[in-house]
């Protein structure tokens, strides 16, 4: 069977150290003096993998491990700097709660924002609205600027918005960071029973996440990142029980007392 | 996107393009009381020669100042959805088109006031359209560039202001030769003064005008886009 992902080799650096030199005034003054330098720090190192159709794989590892970064490069917000990143289709990205919103806007102003950036046009958007507001289960807000509403209440929008443009982009690969730490039980479970049927269609899922229960049911494997590089890239169960002896832990985040 | 930013500019205040109205406005009627009988004695139709100098930079020194923030402004959108990021600075400038359409019928106006057909407005939407390509360039360097160095924006904003006062709006040559010499490698200049020639005095200008003002446009863009892709790569990290 074809891949619908195939990361190979994917390499990429931040430049880091340069942040309090970016003015004008202070490149003047290094060139000056000739101090001038570039520090490079490799976030993501020679990472590889891939996924078929219908998989679902779960991304684990320590806050600063290069998920993130990561689930961007695939989504092409940001661009490696070595290796190459073949999707077989489109790609769908969701990340975080504030999917690009503005906090200054109210909601149906933001829907409409971020389904223009999706690809969707006016008529799309406005077969697609109150569809959208049903899901996220915030009917009677649309007139509510983002700045009024909760982290939980903006990840219900986000998802929301995202599940129905993705029925126009039909992505091939969905990608989701940290998508459900701020919802709450119910409308997990509920974009869980959607992303099951999505897999059924043969979309392949990256998921980032720190609970690892959620992994741990949901996923058929898991990559355990750790300092920019895959420690694992195995069945959930063979990663996870890796990982959790390791951090001496157990699922439930209870510490494996001696 | 131009209609969120739109919105979002607008916010709390119902009638919220006069804001960006009165600014111009008030400018003009001001510097028009100051110098209509002493710089502006000499000029003819003052008022709106005055006019016209005052809404082209205007809508350059917007469009360009506003592009320098645009990236930072949208930076959680930039950070987390992919799609062709030029379209932040096409809002705007369409933005600002939008708000100039209302400057120049107000100009028109104007023009009716001093008793001038207003037949000469014909002409200014093929300037302006060369104008909007020649800020659209300048836009996307300025843009480009304030992601690697964040005080672009100051730096453009006293250049601005030098320009303000280099560039004749409110006031004519008169013989000042080294401020004519100056003003030949001024773009603004050559836009300015083609409207004026064409929409006030109704006179045809030297062909080398127009063809120095689609030059500078084209020349601009260029730069522009090749700078933009140049640099675009790292955008996102960069926020
Ligand atoms: N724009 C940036 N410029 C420079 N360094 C960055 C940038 N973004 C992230 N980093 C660095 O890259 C590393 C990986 O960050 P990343 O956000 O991918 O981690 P993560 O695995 O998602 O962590 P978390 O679990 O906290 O979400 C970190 O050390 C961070 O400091
Ligand atoms: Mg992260």
């Amino acid at each position: 069977m074809i891949n619908n992902l195939i990361v190979e080799n994917v390499s990429k650096r931040f430049i880091v150290g340069s942040r309090s030199e970016k003015s004008v005034l202070s490149k003047l003054h290094f060139f000056i003096f000739r101090r001038e330098k570039k520090r490079y720090f490799w976030v993501l190192k020679n990472i590889s993998f891939s996924v078929k159709p219908g998989e679902m794989i779960g991304i684990i590892g320590k806050n600063g491990s290069g998920k993130s970064t990561l689930i961007r490069t695939i989504a092409g917000i940001y661009s490696q700097d070595k290796g190459t990143i073949k999707v077989n289709g489109n790609i769908a990205c969701l990340a975080g709660h504030n999917n690009g919103f503005k906090n200054r806007l109210t909601m149906k102003d933001n829907i409409h924002l971020v389904c223009s950036l999706y690809g969707l046009n006016p008529k799309d958007i406005g077969r697609y609205f109150t569809s959208i507001v049903e899901f996220s289960e915030l009917r009677g807000y649309e007139n509510t600027k983002l700045y009024k509403f909760s982290t939980g209440m903006m990840t219900r929008l986000s998802f929301s918005i995202m599940l129905h443009s993705i029925k126009k982009i039909n992505p091939k690969v969905l990608l989701l960071d940290e998508v459900f730490s701020a919802g709450d039980l119910q409308f997990k479970l509920k974009c869980l029973d959607i992303i099951k049927q999505l897999l059924k269609k043969n979309v392949s899922i990256l998921i980032v996440s720190h609970h690892l229960k959620t992994i741990s049911y949901h996923c058929s494997r898991a990559i355990l990142m750790d300092k920019g590089e895959i420690i694992k890239n195995d069945k959930t169960k063979k990663v996870l029980d890796w990982y959790l002896k390791k951090e001496k832990l157990t699922i439930d985040g209870k510490r494996i007392k001696k | 996107m131009a209609i969120s930013d739109f919105k979002l500019r607008n916010e709390g205040t119902y009638l919220g393009f006069i804001w960006y109205l009165l600014n111009p406005i008030l400018l003009f009627i001001i510097l028009l009381l100051i110098f209509q009988d002493r710089l502006g004695s000499g000029i003819e139709s003052y008022g709106l020669y005055l006019l016209m100098g005052i809404i082209m930079f205007n809508f350059f020194q917007k469009t360009s100042l506003a592009s320098t923030k645009s990236i930072l402004n949208n930076a959680s959108i930039i950070k987390s959805i992919k799609f062709q990021r030029k379209s932040i600075i096409i809002s705007v400038v369409i933005q600002n088109i939008l708000e100039h359409i209302f400057e120049i019928i107000i100009f028109t106006f104007v023009m009716v006031l001093y008793n001038q057909s207003p037949l000469g407005m014909i002409f200014y939407p093929l300037i302006f359209i060369v104008f909007i390509v020649f800020t659209y360039g300048v836009s996307l360097i300025l843009a480009s560039l304030t992601m690697y160095f964040h005080d672009i924006h100051n730096m453009w904003n006293f250049l601005l202001k030098l320009l303000w006062f280099a560039t004749p709006i409110f006031y004519g040559f008169g013989g000042q030769t080294k401020l004519l010499i100056f003003n030949l490698i001024n773009p603004l200049y050559y836009f300015i003064k083609l409207s004026r020639d064409i929409v006030i005095y109704n006179t045809m200008p030297p062909p080398h005008t127009i063809f120095i003002t689609i030059g500078l446009a084209l020349i601009s863009l260029l730069i522009g886009i090749v700078v933009y892709d140049k640099l675009e790569k790292r955008f996102a990290e960069m926020l």
